[in-house]
Formats: structure tokens, C-alpha cells, sequence
């Protein structure tokens, strides 16, 4: 699905010179779910932009789906990603002024996607997710839990091949964290690639392989067995 | 505490400068047109209020309701009026005064000019208190050979010798006198509707032979007849009585009085305080031009306006900062601040903002007062010692600090602590998002209107200048005083002489020349109708080449021919009372309608009476049917006239040229000079003195465009600090749009769209507010541009409108739009 080879990212302000990220090689095959652990600042974020195409490495190739993008202009990337990628964080980022459904098209209103069938897909993925009943109602009036299910059916409605989630869990309690993880794993068992950076270890157990990270390095890559 | 309000104000006001300079632009821009516009208002409603007697003042003026016209409203008085008044109403009028400007000839060695010397009554030094230089006012105007003139006539003619003693030969009307300088006032004030560089006093005796008419018969008005009431005297209990007087008091020259008619059927008088001349101008006959009380209200309105829609950026800017300042407040009110403690903490902060835009505006009216002032034509300083301009100023920056800064400093003041502190929520409320929008809509409606009125203003006035006047106005001149002594007796010499020069295509002799305002009335019957009611029309007297020289079209029948004995005016010399002259006469079309004579051609034969007085009568026969001539101001409705060849009464001689109109008029001059030495030379050419008449609508719609510009400046100013911050509160949703896939362009138009809306709702208001605003301003014009070209420019204004709304809102829209998502959505 993607590889990174010898990827570097430099943050540079007037005085100091930060590497986020440092020679890193990396590779994921579709159909996996990783984890990318790490203490704050190790540079998982920067990472997971990166591969999200929300930022550009400063050195190294970044192949995704046997092409190098990492020269790519902020609109080819924005195409690619769009068609490819679905994002969810840890803090929601839905639209305020939108309803739960039209938070959801949003993913597919800038896809040339009819109307009508833009509203078919969105019943369907609302379904999935359980939040079908809640439709109409403003992000503020769900709760966290549900917030973060709407913002995974707006991550896959577009049947993007990957999700890249950003401590999905982290604005959660346990039991709505445990939800959250439960439907990426079933997503994940019906092929969706997933990448998702998490401090919880309990949470990181629900993909099959871990990445940690520290001071930009790739320090383990742990294998969980198969069950 | 105090200090720390200060401390964070300041503070503030340098954190966030875009949003303090905006406020401060568009506060200095509105205070400044609110102060200049205030500094225009307060004069015009002060004319005449510095004279001692300013409250019981009047003046006298005369109605002629004549059958079959509209109303002739006059702000003069008849000759005699003056002694009638006095004696009529001897117990309520104490002083009356007549002022007459006959602009003379002055003449003091060899040097000769027009001036605008008044005649008047000795009562003019009792009830006016003129502002003396030397001499004294009341000696002078009850002596016959005595003239006081002002400071500028004396500087002029004696520069810096004593002028007092001196003398100057006055010459008009058949009268030449010496007159000695004994008295020297200070030039009037621009603030009063009296305008004259000098006084005479009226000897009647002087005029009696053959211009009686200036000051002692009761058929002619063109005597400014001030009184001024006794102390305590109600002016009710004159104006109540003025048809009486009409009907008791005065022997009215009515021969055509018929049964069952009084004289207060036709002539109506009446009366106005001198201090509401200036903005109720009434009729013709004013000294100068007076002021509107349109122009007024408009200019106040529009201040006011300007005000509001600064006042709402302020208040716009300063909720939609809120949120910057949620937790500031939070903080004070979890450290123990009250309510109403933190309303007068951000009460302050806009009262400072206030003064901040306050001084930037005063230092714009200094900068643009001087300009300003020339430009309306007034002597307009803004003094800082007048308590009136110090209460302008500090009830300005209250109203706009405390209208503009209560709402926020409300809404700000009454966030919940919990909630703000808890970070994630927004602390605004939809409620004062949709207020902003509100606001927005309306401060676009507002200067939409504005833009509308400005066009409309501009419009109507080419239109006016540019209708077809019935006549070619290029390459004429016209050269007035002809009747003059001296010149009067040279007229076909003159005429021969200036025919002779090289460039010179035609002359002719007329009473009238275009934009005088002159009038001049014959009253008509037609023989054998079945009513004996007269027409009122219009007389011109013009000679043969009258039409050839104005490019006239001849709509039917013959010009005046040199062969016809019967085409020329007939002298009523040797004619017996009773008995009928005759004569042929050239009308033009609107006379036709007046007359009910159908087409021209259907006119041709018909003959008209009038009378050439001791009961003798005229009969003409119509030969000829001119097209109308726009010679009188395109303000007033066409008038009927006839057109006498007769050469007693010319006062013009205009010729038409080709070539350098310039050296035409230096030509034409030297022969004037050699013919007529004493006689000072005018001339104009006809198409200056047209657009002069609209000076005044030409300059109501400059300022109305640079007004409305400011108006719609301010306006935007506020959009683009209200886009900045919309565009920073929305960061997290463009980030997440981006995220999905939205291109630039596609944030672009979102937020283009999110402004365009109040813009678009603020056309739908402004518009038929525009129309019907304008539609029954265009009413008052006889000619006026056809009311569907305000769509156009309704659409104009909206184009104008939205384009400088996108120009604002677009540059900074691509700016956020631009931005890398995941700054705004990592860390909220």
C-alpha cells in the first residue's frame, strides 16, 4: 500500500532546528492495521500527516499506491488523498454549524458524487455506525462517543482503502473508546488499511502490528500473532 | 484596578491591530463626514440669527394667483407696500425697509464697474445693525446724496486711503448722482440672505418720470420689503390680517376685477421670518441664492448614517472578537469580578477606541475643511472653544463608544465561566452571529441607497443639462446691458460693428437671454371666444434675426419680414384711446396649447388681443409657430410666449460665433469699450451660464457621491475585519473541508458566498426604498429623466456593491484558504 524510504522531516523557526522525523523506512500492505505508539513529541503526528498528505516529508520518498508523492503539488496530493484517504481525530473535527448527515456528505460533496446517491451512501454508512437515529441532530447535542462514530462514517463513506486516525480514543471514556475500536477492527477485517497512532497500549492491541517511535526513530516493530 | 483596565485596553489595541485600525479608520472616516457635515447644517441653520433683532424680523411676499397658470410666488413686495404696512398695521409694526438692487454704474475718475449697490429706506438702519467701520448708518441713509459701502468696495476703489468723504458717480435708470462715502461697514457674513456691497437711500422723486415702476406703482414687485414687528408683538396677528389688508389696504391696479371677486383672489401676501429664509425659500426675487431644507435633511441623514454604519462595525468587530476574550473574562470573573465590573472594563475599551477614531477624524477635518469648505462655497472653520462643537464632539464619541460598545460589553460580561474555561466549546452564541449578520445587511443597505441616490442625483442633472433646448447653445455669446445709458442709444451701430468682424456668423437683439430667470407677462384674450378670461404669456422681445441666431426651428407658417409694414410692433404714439392696433406675431407651441389653437399649422390666422393700455387694444394675427426654447431654468415648466419685433426693450445682444469664443468676446469688447466707454462690458457664453444653473444639483451630487464612497468605504472596512475573523473562526471547518478534499477555489467560495448573501438581502432592501425615495424626489422636476433608468442603476449599485464586498472578503479568503489543515485542526 505505501512506503516510506528514508524520510526525513525538518521543522525550522529562526533559531532552532527541530528533526521530527529522521531517516525513517517504513512499509504497510494493505489490509493491515497498524499502531504507532510513542511519547509525546516523538514525532507520531508528523508522521501520521505525512502519510495522510497533509504535509510533505523535507527529504526521503514517500510511495503510495507505486507512485512517489512525495514532489507531488498540494493539488495532486489533495486529489489523491481524497480519494484514498480517511481521516479521524481525536478531537472530532466535525462542523459545528452541520447536522450529523451533512457532516458525513461532506466527504463525498467534493467527489462529483450526484445527490441522490450522495444521501444513499450516507444512510448507509450511518447504519453501520449506529448513528442513523441521531441524523438531523448538531454535533454539540451527541455525546464524545458518538461524535467520534459519526466522524468514522464521515472517514469511510467514501470507501477511502485507508484510515489514519489521530488518538481516535483519546477524547473518550473507556467504554466509548472500546466502541470506537471495536468498529475500526471490524472495518479493518473488511480491508480497510488502518493506520492509527494511540498512547493507550490496551487500544493498540486491536491492530496487528506496532510501530514505536522515539525522537523521530523507528525504535520496535512489534508482530502480534495471528489468533 | 483602574490601571490594569488601562493597562489590558491599551494593551489590546496594540495585540490586535488590524481590528483596532479598523475600528479607528472607519470611526475617524464617519466622525469626520459627521462633523463636516454637522459644520455644513448648523450654518444653514443659522442664517440671519446674529442680528439683535433677529426674532422680529419679517419679510413681506407676494403670491399673483392668475387664472389659467400656476401660481407667480414672489419673495418681493410692491413699491407702496412699504408705507401701506406700516400704517395698515400701525400698532404691531414698528419699522419696515425696502431693498432694491438696481446695480448701477459706478464711476470714480475713470474707472467704471458694476455694483451691487442697494437702494433703501433710512428704516434699514433702525431695524438691521450693521457692523460699522466708520461713519454712521443712520446719518447716511436719511441723506439723498450719501452712500455707505463696505469693506471690500472700499479697498477696491480707495485701497488703503480713508474712504470716508470721497465720491463716486452712480448712474442706472435714468438717474446720475454723486454720492459721498460716509459711511464703511464690514462685508456681511455669508450667513445671511442680505447681499450687497452698498446703500443708497431711495429718493422716488429720482424714478418718477419713467421708471415709477421700481419703487411707487403697485403693479410691479421688485422691492425685498422687510419689517420688523414691536416689541412683543405675535407675528400672528399680521399674518393672520394680510387678506384683509389685501382687500382694504392697498389700491390694487385689478381693471379686470370682476363681480364676485375680491382682491385677495389674485394676489395673496404673506410673511416669514428672516431667520427662516435661508432653507424656505418660497419664490423668485432673492438677493442670493438660498439654501434647501432638502439638501439638509439629506446631509444630516446621511451623517447620521455614516455614524450607524461605523457605530456597527465596531459593535460587529468587537462580538465577533468575543470569543478572543472569553477567557480573559472567565478569569476575572473566577478571581471575583462582577458583572457590571466588566460591562465598564469593555465599556471603556470602546469609549477609548472611540477616542482613538475621534482624533484620526479630527485631523481629517482640519485636512480636508479648507477644500471643503470652498467647495460648498462657505467660510467654515471648526473652532475647538465652541462649547457647541465641544458637546458635538463629546457626545459624538460617547454615543458612537457607548451605542457601539454596549451590545459586546454585554455579551462579553455575561459569559458563563465554566463553560468558556471548559475550551472546546465556542463561547458565542448563534444569536449574536445572526445580529452580526443583521447588522451587515443593513450597513450594505444603507450605503447601497447611498450609491443609488448618488447616481440618480449625477443623472438627473445631465439629463438636465443635456435635454434639447430647442435652440443651438454652442458658440454663442451673450452680452447683457445693452438697454444701458450710453449704449442704449448705439444699438445698430454696435450690432453693425460686431456683424462686421471676421468669425462673427449672426447678432440679434432680444429682451431675454437663456438662464436669467427673467419674466416678463402679457395678458391675452382671443377675440369672439366664448369666455373673456386672459391667458398669461410669456413676452420676448426679439428682433429679425432672433431665430436665425439661436438656430430656432420655424414649425409653421413665416419668420418676420422686412417687407411687411404689419410684422413690426405698432406704436401706440397718436393712437386715441379705445381704439384697435394691429399687428402680425410669431408664438410658439406651447402657447398653441395654452391658447387651445391645436397644430401649428391649425394656428396660422388665428389672432390674440392684448392691451397697450388707456384702453386701447392689439389685435395680432399669428403668422409663424416657433419651436419651445428652454430659455428659462429646465426647473420650471415650459412657458408660453410670444415673440414681439420690437427694439424698445432689448436688453441683450447675442451673437453667434465661430471660432475662438475667447478672443471673439476680447474683439467684441473693444468695440463695446469705443462705442460705450462708461458703460462697463459683461458677456457670457450661453452654454457657461446653462450648466451654471446647475451648480447647485452638481455639487448635491458630488457631495452625495463622496459622502455615500465614505459610507460604503467604512462599510467595507468592517466587512474585511468581520471576513478576518469569520475566516478565523472557521478555520477548524475549512481544515476539515480541505481534509475532505475542497480545493482553494472551493473555500474561496464559500467564503465569497457567506458575504455575498447579506449583501445580496441588503440590494433587496435598499432598492425599493431607493425607488420610492427618488421617484417622488424626481416629481419635483418638470423634466426629469425617464424612472426606469433607476434600475439600472439600482443593478449598478448592488454590481458595485458585491464587487467591493468580494474584493474585500476574496484576498483574505485565498489567505486562509492557502493555510496547511492541520495547524487548525491539531491544535484548537
Amino acid at each position: 500500500m505505501l512506503k516510506l524510504h528514508n524520510l526525513s522531516k525538518v521543522y525550522r523557526s529562526d533559531e532552532v532546528e527541530t528533526v521530527a522525523l529522521n531517516s525513517i523506512n517504513i512499509e504497510i500492505e494493505q489490509g493491515e492495521f497498524v499502531a504507532i505508539m510513542g511519547p509525546s513529541g516523538c514525532g507520531k503526528s508528523t508522521l501520521l500527516n505525512i502519510v495522510g498528505m497533509l504535509d510533505s516529508p523535507s527529504s526521503g520518498e514517500y510511495i503510495f499506491m507505486d507512485e512517489d508523492v512525495a514532489g507531488y503539488s498540494e493539488a495532486q496530493l489533495s486529489e489523491i488523498r481524497k480519494h484514498n484517504i480517511g481521516f479521524i481525530f481525536q478531537s472530532f473535527n466535525l462542523i459545528d454549524e452541520l447536522t450529523v448527515e451533512e457532516n458525513i456528505e461532506l466527504a463525498l460533496l467534493y467527489h462529483n458524487i450526484p445527490a441522490s446517491e450522495r444521501k444513499a451512501r450516507v444512510a448507509k454508512v450511518m447504519d453501520k455506525v449506529g448513528i442513523a437515529h441521531r441524523a438531523s441532530h448538531m454535533p454539540s447535542q451527541l455525546s464524545g462517543g458518538q461524535q467520534q462514530r459519526v466522524a468514522v462514517a464521515r472517514a469511510v463513506v467514501g470507501d477511502q482503502a485507508m484510515i489514519l486516525a489521530d488518538e481516535p480514543t483519546g477524547n473518550l471514556d473507556s467504554a466509548h473508546g472500546q466502541e470506537v475500536m471495536e468498529m475500526l477492527q471490524s472495518l479493518n477485517e473488511e480491508g480497510t488499511t488502518i493506520v492509527m497512532v494511540t498512547h493507550s497500549p490496551a487500544h493498540a492491541d486491536y491492530a496487528r502490528r506496532t510501530i514505536n517511535l522515539f525522537d523521530g526513530h523507528v525504535v520496535t516493530e512489534n508482530l502480534r500473532a495471528a489468533e | 484596578m483602574f490601571q490594569n483596565y488601562v493597562n489590558i485596553a491599551f494593551r489590546n489595541l496594540f495585540k490586535h491591530k488590524l481590528y483596532s485600525l479598523i475600528n479607528i479608520l472607519g470611526l475617524g472616516v464617519g466622525l469626520a463626514a459627521c462633523i463636516l457635515i454637522t459644520m455644513f447644517v448648523r450654518d444653514e441653520l443659522n442664517y440671519d440669527t446674529f442680528w439683535s433683532n433677529a426674532d422680529s424680523i419679517q419679510r413681506m411676499h407676494t403670491t399673483f394667483n392668475v387664472p389659467g397658470r400656476e401660481p407667480f410666488v414672489t419673495v418681493v413686495a410692491m413699491g407702496p407696500a412699504k408705507e401701506a404696512i406700516t400704517t395698515y398695521f400701525d400698532e404691531e409694526i414698528e419699522y419696515s425697509t425696502r431693498f432694491n438692487g438696481l446695480r448701477p454704474i459706478v464711476k470714480i475718475g475713470d474707472k467704471s464697474f458694476d455694483e451691487n449697490v442697494h437702494w433703501t429706506d433710512p428704516e434699514t438702519a433702525e431695524i438691521f445693525d450693521f457692523d460699522m467701520i466708520s461713519g454712521d448708518m443712520r446719518e447716511t441713509l436719511r441723506d439723498t446724496s450719501s452712500i455707505a459701502i463696505n469693506e471690500t468696495m472700499a479697498k477696491k476703489y480707495f485701497g488703503d486711503q480713508d474712504p470716508m468723504g470721497k465720491v463716486m458717480t452712480l448712474t442706472v435708470y435714468g438717474l446720475q448722482r454723486d454720492y459721498r462715502v460716509t459711511a464703511v461697514f464690514r462685508d456681511l457674513p455669508h450667513n445671511t440672505v442680505l447681499d450687497f456691497q452698498a446703500l443708497v437711500k431711495i429718493v422716488e422723486s429720482d424714478f418718477e418720470e419713467n421708471f415709477s415702476f421700481l419703487f411707487s406703482q403697485w403693479f410691479s414687485v421688485n422691492n425685498n420689503l422687510f419689517f420688523k414687528l414691536r416689541d412683543g408683538v405675535n407675528p400672528e396677528r399680521v399674518t393672520a390680517r394680510w387678506d384683509e389688508f389685501a382687500d382694504n389696504g392697498v389700491a390694487l391696479p385689478l381693471q379686470s376685477l370682476r363681480e364676485g371677486t375680491k382682491p385677495s383672489d389674485f394676489i395673496k401676501f404673506s410673511s416669514m421670518p428672516i431667520k427662516d429664509i435661508q432653507l424656505n425659500a418660497v419664490g423668485g426675487g432673492e438677493m442670493k441664492p438660498t439654501g434647501s431644507m432638502m439638501n439638509v435633511i439629506i446631509f444630516s441623514s446621511i451623517a447620521a448614517l455614516i455614524l450607524v454604519i461605523a457605530s456597527i462595525n465596531f459593535m460587529n468587530l468587537a462580538t465577533a472578537k468575543s470569543t478572543q476574550r472569553a477567557r480573559e473574562v472567565a478569569l476575572r470573573k473566577v478571581l471575583g469580578a462582577s458583572r457590571v465590573q466588566l460591562l465598564f472594563q469593555f465599556l471603556g475599551e470602546s469609549i477609548l477606541l472611540a477616542l482613538c477614531g475621534l482624533v484620526l477624524g479630527l485631523v481629517l477635518v482640519e485636512l480636508t475643511s479648507p477644500l471643503y469648505s470652498d467647495f460648498i462655497g462657505k467660510d467654515l472653520v471648526f473652532s475647538y472653544v465652541d462649547p457647541f462643537n465641544l458637546s458635538i464632539i463629546v457626545g459624538l464619541v460617547l454615543t458612537v463608544g457607548i451605542v457601539g460598545g454596549i451590545y459586546p460589553a454585554a455579551v462579553i460580561s455575561g459569559f458563563r465561566p465554566a463553560q468558556v474555561l471548559k475550551a472546546n466549546k465556542s463561547a458565542e452564541t448563534s444569536g449574536s452571529a445572526a445580529l452580526r449578520s443583521g447588522l451587515v445587511i443593513f450597513q450594505f443597505a444603507i450605503s447601497i441607497a447611498l450609491i443609488i441616490a448618488a447616481a440618480a442625483v449625477y443623472g438627473q442633472q445631465k439629463y438636465a443639462t443635456n435635454i434639447d433646448p430647442g435652440f443651438n447653445r454652442e458658440n454663442l455669446i451673450a452680452i447683457p446691458g445693452v438697454s444701458r445709458r450710453g449704449m442704449v442709444e448705439n444699438q445698430q451701430a454696435f450690432k453693425e460693428e460686431v456683424l462686421r468682424l471676421p468669425g462673427v456668423v449672426s447678432a440679434a437683439y432680444s429682451f431675454d437671454r437663456p438662464s436669467t430667470g427673467n419674466e416678463s407677462n402679457v395678458s391675452v384674450t382671443i377675440p369672439g371666444a366664448e369666455t373673456d378670461q386672459s391667458i398669461l404669456i410669456g413676452r420676448q422681445d426679439i428682433d429679425f434675426d432672433f431665430v436665425s441666431t439661436y438656430q430656432i426651428k420655424l414649425l409653421a407658417g413665416r419668420l418676420y419680414d422686412r417687407n411687411v409694414a404689419r410684422d413690426s410692433w405698432p406704436s401706440t404714439e397718436g393712437v386715441e384711446a379705445g381704439q384697435i392696433l394691429e399687428a402680425n406675431i410669431l408664438v410658439n407651441k406651447t402657447a398653441l396649447a395654452k391658447l387651445g389653437f391645436g397644430t401649428p399649422e391649425e394656428a396660422i390666422g388665428r389672432v390674440i388681443r392684448i392691451g397697450r393700455g388707456e384702453q386701447r387694444q392689439q389685435d395680432m394675427t399669428i403668422i409663424g409657430v416657433l419651436d419651445d426654447t428652454k430659455f428659462q431654468s429646465v426647473r420650471r415648466q415650459m412657458r408660453p410666449e410670444l415673440y414681439p419685433l420690437s427694439d424698445s426693450s432689448y436688453l441683450n445682444l447675442t451673437v453667434r460665433y465661430s471660432g475662438d469664443g475667447a478672443a471673439m468676446a476680447d474683439q467684441i469688447r473693444a468695440i463695446w469699450e469705443r462705442i460705450a466707454p462708461d458703460v462697463p462690458f459683461n458677456f457670457e457664453f450661453v452654454t457657461e451660464s446653462v450648466l451654471q444653473e446647475f451648480t447647485e444639483e452638481e455639487r448635491t451630487a458630488t457631495l452625495l457621491a463622496v459622502f455615500s464612497g465614505l459610507a460604503v468605504l467604512v462599510a467595507c472596512l468592517g466587512l474585511y475585519g468581520l471576513a478576518s475573523f469569520t475566516a478565523e473562526r472557521r478555520t477548524k471547518e475549512i481544515g476539515v473541508r480541505k481534509v475532505m478534499g475542497a480545493t482553494v477555489l472551493d473555500i474561496v467560495r464559500l467564503l465569497l458566498w457567506q458575504f455575498s448573501r447579506p449583501v445580496l438581502i441588503a440590494n433587496l432592501i435598499a432598492w425599493p426604498v431607493a425607488l420610492w425615495g427618488l421617484s417622488s424626489w424626481l416629481e419635483e422636476f418638470p423634466y426629469r429623466m425617464d424612472f426606469w433608468m433607476l434600475l439600472p442603476m439600482c443593478a449598478g449599485a448592488g454590481a458595485i456593491a458585491l464587487i467591493i464586498a468580494w474584493g474585500t472578503v476574496g484576498g483574505n479568503a485565498a489567505k486562509v484558504a492557502r493555510r496547511n489543515p492541520i495547524t487548525a485542526l491539531r491544535y484548537e
